[in-house]
């Protein structure tokens, strides 16, 4: 792990996602991160651009991966799964195409834009802390336990397929999260579907054929016993908690499991306060019984928290 | 050396039991080797498809451990040194036959259904058709499809939707709207079909094909290539509109469009995605307002922006000079959609 950043949080994390960027900047804050603002960034594209348009697409996450380039900082920092896979497919595509690269730096240049040369980095949260340094840092800030909650890791698609372009782990046996939760305090659940797609993509264009996915980590975390999802993607968190409901109508059965930032589920561990975790903002509200494996009374905070 | 495999054995393709048999093969085995070795010496009722051994047949597609792989291509060592025993199962989303055998037929019916060949007849130069390297760029990749139904057998649209035409058939059309020897009608056509109910909107961006695929096709960006193309063309769009929200009455745009135009729009207008847009603009105003409740629930813990104060990135003017720029090259080198170099497959 590094100490310092290019932040990218993204749309959602800056809009209705505001949760998990605020659970994102506590948690940095007392891993000893630096956090630096990409001042003029904007949406990535999500696969909807880069299927539209995919020349917008390019020169969108091009001019990006130059803000950061004129910070002088090379790894930017990201909290959500689609933005991962696009920043780091464009900047693959960039930097082995010199013809490409030169191409799209000529426009930027003509709106007025910062240039790219290919020297950025792209990393999500998940893969800083959840191994070498950043795991280790993570320990040492991890002094609330989080005993006896079972917690469900939900990976979604775009932090491992495709692994040629993700590549931080094995994507049908990912541990990466199991690892964190453990560290927690917690116990990690397992279940089949853990590694599948959530239906976000295409909720609105395809509802019925999007819950009929959004159904199963949740009737399967459910069955398997957990009292939360955690997952590293604010639109796989979106789909499982806001479009819950509906899933419940699919399962013919009440579900209701709570769904956690990843930064959340690191926050509560750290001790971090739930003004800055905001687990109010979601749409499934934790139980008071899980609410109190998350937060502890402060008397059961260890000293200097 | 030893491999033991747990195989899924049904009779019937209805009920099913797991068998564990070990054999004595080559170091070089391979996981088809394997079960050769366990029809030979240990159970001759055993079915499995094969014919080339070499990866380019595509009949030996079967699930190893959950992923489909194909059995000549997978190597058993690496596994016997883990001491780890697989287990073998036939392909997802397809009917099983017996044992590691599917029914391909559903899975053909989608390949026929988008026209898997070469329509020149109406072409203007049709005695002067002409492919050079240069131009089919964008689909050497596709082209590289055996049909193996390896990306299908893990398609998570097609697991809750049967009838999704699904990644291999899409691989297959773009094979062919991206040749250049097709006409631009032609390929409008192709187009208009393909953004139909069960086409290419319906794909959830899972990248399980590309995953699975043992030929480095890359269905799903075949797919996005279909999108790209179909924006150019601007299917779904025939009436003007290009999202639900100020269609004319009796018209729906395709909602799959509509959702990526609300993107495209709301990034070189604020910088960022409007989210207080996308819901009407990609299912229409009326069915937003039907979906009154869901919307209160999201409301009430906080998850609707004020639309009244947009977020906008700084500096935004940027974003939009490039966005008339791009739009302007585009319709200057009117080649986006076919060999435009933001089409052609990065180098892997």
């Amino acid at each position: 792990m590094q100490d310092r950043y290019a932040y990218y949080p993204g749309c959602l994390a800056s809009l209705s996602q505001k949760e998990l960027d605020s659970s994102t900047r506590a948690v940095c804050a007392k891993l000893g991160v630096e956090l630096v603002e990409l001042e003029s960034m904007t949406c990535c594209g999500a696969g909807d651009i880069h299927e539209a348009k995919p020349d917008y697409y390019l020169h969108l996450n091009a001019r990006i991966l130059g803000q950061a380039e004129a910070l002088g900082i090379p790894t930017i920092l990201t909290i959500c799964n689609v933005c991962t896979l696009n920043l780091r497919q464009a900047n693959k595509k960039l930097q082995q195409d010199g013809d490409e690269l030169a191409r799209v730096n000529e426009n930027l240049a003509e709106v007025g834009a910062a240039t790219y040369s290919g020297g950025v980095d792209v990393r999500h949260l998940l893969w800083e802390v959840s191994e070498g340094d950043g795991y280790e840092r993570f320990k040492e800030i991890a002094v609330r336990s989080l005993e006896g909650l079972k917690v469900a890791p939900f990976y979604g698609c775009q932090i491992l397929r495709p692994s040629k372009l993700l590549g931080f782990e094995n994507p049908d046996q990912p541990q990466s999260l199991e690892r964190l939760i453990e560290a927690c305090g917690a116990e990690a659940i397992d279940y089949p579907a853990k590694v599948k797609c959530c239906g976000f993509p295409i909720v609105l264009a395809r509802e019925d054929v999007a819950l009929g996915m959004t159904v199963q980590p949740l009737e399967q975390a459910r069955d398997a016993g957990a009292d939360v999802i955690v997952t590293p993607c604010p639109l796989c968190h979106l789909s499982l908690d806001a479009w819950q409901q509906k899933a419940e109508k699919v399962a013919g059965r009440a579900l209701n499991v709570p769904i956690l930032h990843l930064a959340q589920l690191l926050g509560a561990a750290a001790g971090i306060r739930e003004d800055e975790l905001k687990f109010k903002r979601h749409v499934v509200r934790l139980s008071r019984e899980v609410q109190d494996k998350l937060l502890r009374p402060e008397g059961a905070a260890v000293a200097g928290d | 050396m030893e491999v033991t495999l747990k195989i899924r054995r049904s009779p019937d393709g209805a009920s099913h039991t797991t068998e564990t048999y070990t054999v004595d093969v080559a170091e070089t085995a391979t996981l088809l080797d394997a079960l050769d070795a366990v029809k030979d010496k240990r159970d001759g009722t055993l079915a499995y498809r094969k014919s080339c051994r070499m990866a380019v047949c595509g009949s030996c597609g079967m699930r190893m451990d959950g992923g489909a792989v194909l059995a000549c291509k997978t190597a058993m060592k690496p596994l016997v040194e883990q001491g780890h025993v697989p287990v073998i199962s036939p392909m997802g989303n397809l009917p099983v036959i017996k044992d590691l055998v599917v029914d391909m037929e559903p899975f053909w019916a989608k390949i026929r259904a988008v026209k898997p060949f070469l329509q020149t007849e109406e072409h203007p130069d049709k005695e002067h058709l002409v492919e050079m390297p240069v131009q089919n760029a964008n689909i050497g990749k596709e082209a590289l499809c055996i049909m193996c139904g390896c990306c299908v057998s893990e398609c998570n649209s097609m697991e809750s939707d049967p009838d999704f035409l699904g990644p291999a058939a899409l691989a297959k059309a773009q094979r062919f709207v991206g040749d250049q020897r097709e006409s631009d009608d032609d390929r409008r056509a192709r187009l208009k079909d393909l953004n139909g109910a069960h086409g290419i909107w319906e794909c959830t961006r899972c990248y399980f094909c590309n995953q699975r695929c043992p030929k480095g096709v890359d269905p799903r960006d075949a797919i996005a290539k279909l999108g790209a193309q179909s924006f150019r063309f601007g299917s779904g769009s025939e009436f003007g509109a290009k999202t639900n929200m100020f269609a004319p009455v009796g018209t729906i745009v395709e909602p799959g469009v509509a959702h990526a135009q609300v993107f495209v729009d709301s990034t070189h207008r604020g910088g960022f995605l409007d989210e207080t847009q996308l819901v009407p603009k990609t299912i229409g105003p009326l069915a937003a307002a039907l979906d009154v409740p869901f919307a209160l629930r999201l409301a009430r813990a906080g998850k609707v922006p004020n639309p009244l104060h947009k977020h906008k990135a700084k500096n935004n003017d940027e974003v939009k000079r490039l966005w008339k720029l791009l739009e302007r090259q585009a319709r200057e080198h009117d080649q986006l959609g076919t060999n435009h170099p933001s089409l052609i497959d990065s180098h892997d």
